[in-house]
C-alpha cells in the first residue's frame, strides 16, 4: 500500500457561517466518540470488577448518544442541502454520517455488555475472567486510538489502528473455544459461559465498529478507500 | 489503491486522438501573460469543464480555441494548439473554415437580429449552397436536436429577439450545430438563465456528447460536475490540475483544487 499525502485543510471557507457548521459537526463526532469511550470502559469495569456502579452507568448514557446521533444526522443533512459541500469536505460530512452510526452502534453494545454484567450467574461464576479482561483492554485501546485518530485527522494512525483489530479477533476465537470448552466440562457452566459469550461477542463488535470508523477517517483525510478486505484474525475452522 | 467511482455514467467513448491537443501554449493580452506553459487534451466526444477564478485564463483558452482573439491587436499566442493534424496558431489556417469547425455559444444568448430561420440559415449559407428544401429540412433537424423545434416552428419567420432567454440560448447552440462543427466551445451558456432552461441546455450536453466534442466553460461547479466528464482547474495563469469530474469533485489531488471548489479561496 502506498503512503497517502495527507491534503492539509489548514485554509478556511470564504462563508464564515459555513466553517462554523463544519466545526460544529466535528464537535458533535468528537463529543460521541469520548462519550462512547466512557460506556465501553465503563462496561467492561462493571463486567471485570462487578462495579454496580458502572453496570448501572453504561446504559444510562445510551440516551445521551442518541441524541448526539440524531444532531449529527439533522446537521449532515442541512449541510449537504444548504451547502452542496465538495472534495474533502464532502468527504468529511459524508464520514461524519457514517461515523456517527457507528459509534451510536458501539454504544449499544456497551450498554448491552454492562446490562449482563450484575447478573447473578455471572457474579458467583467459577470461571476466571483473565481473557475477557485482555481483549477488553484490547478492544479499550482501539477504541482509544480510533478516536485519537478521528479527532486528529490522522491517516496513519487509522491504518494501524484498522489493521490491529486482527488481535481483537484471536482473541475473541480463543475465548469462544476456552468458553465452550467450560460448557461442555459442566453444564452448570452454560449459564454463566453463554453471558460471557455474548459479551465478548459485543467487545468483538466494538472492535469492527472501531475499524469501520478507522477506514472513514482515512477516506475522509485522504480521499482512498483502504481494501475492502480487511486482514482478519483467528478462525472457527 | 482503489479510489471511490461515484460515475455510474457509462464510460464515454474513448479515443486516442484527442479533439483537440494543447501543447506548452502561452498567451499574452498586450504584457499580461495571461496564459503560462498550458498542456491539456480535449478528449473526442467528451465535455471538458473549464473552472477557476475570474481571470484565471479558462475563458481566454476558450478563445483561443476557435482564434478569436485574432481579431484584437497586441494579443498573441505561443506553442501549439493541434486540431485535426494542425496547429491553428499557425498563420496559414483559414480562421472562417476553422470557425465554422469549432463553434463558440457566448454567456448572453447573441441571437442575430433576424428571423429564427435565418438565424441558423445564415451561418450555413456562408459554408454550403444547400437547395431550399435542404435548407428548411437542416433547419427543422438542428431545432429538434435543441428541443426547440415545437416551440417556434409555427413562427419560424419571427424575429429571435421574441424568444425566451433560454430559448434565444438554445437557438444559438442550433445555430453553432447547424454547420456540423466537430467541437463546440461553450463560455458560461447559462449563468443567464434560470434553473429550467439551465437543465434544459445541461440535457441537451449530455445529447450532443454523442456527436460533438464540447468545452465549457462554467463558474458554476454543480454544472461542472453534472456535465464534464473531465474537468480543469486553472488558476492565475496555469493549469492546476486536470482529471474526471468524478476524482475532481470527491478527492482532487491539489491543495489550491479543493480550496477553490470548496470554497476556500480568500
Amino acid at each position: 500500500m502506498t503512503k497517502d499525502v495527507m491534503m492539509p485543510q489548514e485554509s478556511m471557507h470564504t462563508v464564515q457561517s459555513y466553517e462554523q457548521e463544519l466545526e460544529q459537526l466535528r464537535s458533535l463526532i468528537n463529543k460521541m466518540g469520548g462519550m462512547v469511550e466512557r460506556q465501553v470502559a465503563q462496561a467492561i469495569t462493571a463486567v471485570v470488577e462487578h462495579d454496580e456502579v458502572a453496570a448501572l452507568d453504561a446504559p444510562e448514557m445510551d440516551p445521551h448518544v442518541d441524541e448526539l446521533e440524531r444532531q449529527t444526522e439533522a446537521l449532515v443533512i442541512r449541510l449537504l442541502a444548504l451547502r452542496a459541500p465538495m472534495a474533502g469536505d464532502l468527504r468529511e460530512v459524508v464520514a461524519a454520517l457514517k461515523m456517527s452510526g457507528d459509534l451510536e452502534r458501539i454504544g449499544d453494545c456497551a450498554a448491552s455488555i454492562a446490562r449482563r454484567a450484575m447478573r447473578n450467574e455471572l457474579l458467583s461464576c467459577p470461571i476466571s475472567l483473565t481473557g475477557l479482561h485482555s481483549m477488553g483492554r484490547l478492544v479499550q485501546e482501539n477504541l482509544r486510538r480510533t478516536i485519537d485518530a478521528m479527532d486528529q485527522r490522522d491517516p496513519e494512525l487509522a491504518r494501524i489502528v484498522w489493521q490491529s483489530d486482527t488481535a481483537v479477533d484471536e482473541l475473541y476465537v480463543s475465548l469462544f473455544r476456552e468458553l465452550v470448552t467450560y460448557m461442555m466440562e459442566d453444564p452448570r457452566n452454560i449459564g454463566p459461559c453463554t453471558h460471557l459469550l455474548f459479551i465478548a461477542k459485543n467487545l468483538e463488535r466494538i472492535g469492527d465498529h472501531a475499524t469501520n470508523i478507522s477506514e472513514r477517517v482515512y477516506y475522509s483525510v485522504t480521499g482512498n478507500i483502504l481494501p475492502i478486505i480487511r486482514p482478519r484474525g483467528g478462525t472457527f475452522d | 489503491m482503489n479510489t471511490l467511482t461515484m460515475d455510474n455514467r457509462p464510460a464515454p467513448a474513448q479515443s486516442s486522438v484527442p479533439a483537440i491537443a494543447i501543447r506548452n501554449l502561452d498567451f499574452w493580452y498586450g504584457e499580461n501573460h495571461a496564459l503560462r506553459g498550458i498542456s491539456l487534451d480535449f478528449p473526442t466526444r467528451q465535455v471538458t469543464g473549464m473552472i477557476g477564478p475570474s481571470g484565471c485564463g479558462k475563458s481566454t483558452l476558450l478563445r483561443i480555441l476557435n482564434r478569436m482573439y485574432d481579431l484584437y491587436p497586441g494579443q498573441r499566442a505561443m506553442g501549439e494548439v493541434l486540431f485535426d493534424g494542425r496547429n491553428i496558431l499557425s498563420p496559414g489556417i483559414d480562421v472562417n473554415v476553422l470557425r465554422s469547425r469549432i463553434g463558440m455559444v457566448f454567456q448572453k444568448p447573441t441571437p442575430f437580429p433576424m428571423s429564427i430561420y435565418d438565424n441558423i440559415a445564415f451561418g450555413v449559407r456562408l459554408h454550403e449552397r444547400l437547395s431550399r428544401a435542404d435548407m428548411d429540412q437542416r433547419v427543422e433537424n438542428v431545432l429538434r436536436r435543441v428541443a426547440l423545434w415545437g416551440e417556434v416552428k409555427d413562427r419560424l419567420n419571427a424575429s429571435a429577439a421574441a424568444l425566451s432567454g433560454g430559448q434565444q440560448q438554445r437557438l444559438c447552440i442550433a445555430r453553432t450545430i447547424a454547420t456540423r462543427p466537430e467541437i463546440i466551445l461553450l463560455d458560461e451558456p447559462t449563468s443567464a438563465l434560470d434553473p429550467i432552461s439551465t437543465a434544459r441546455i445541461e440535457e441537451l450536453l449530455d445529447e450532443l456528447k454523442q456527436e460533438f466534442s464540447i468545452a465549457i466553460v462554467t463558474h458554476n461547479l454543480q454544472q461542472a460536475a453534472r456535465c464534464a466528464d473531465r474537468v480543469a482547474f486553472f488558476y492565475m495563469g496555469e493549469l492546476v490540475e486536470v482529471d474526471t469530474a468524478d476524482k475532481m469533485f470527491t478527492a482532487p489531488h491539489e491543495k489550491r483544487t479543493q480550496d477553490y471548489i470548496t470554497g476556500r479561496f480568500g
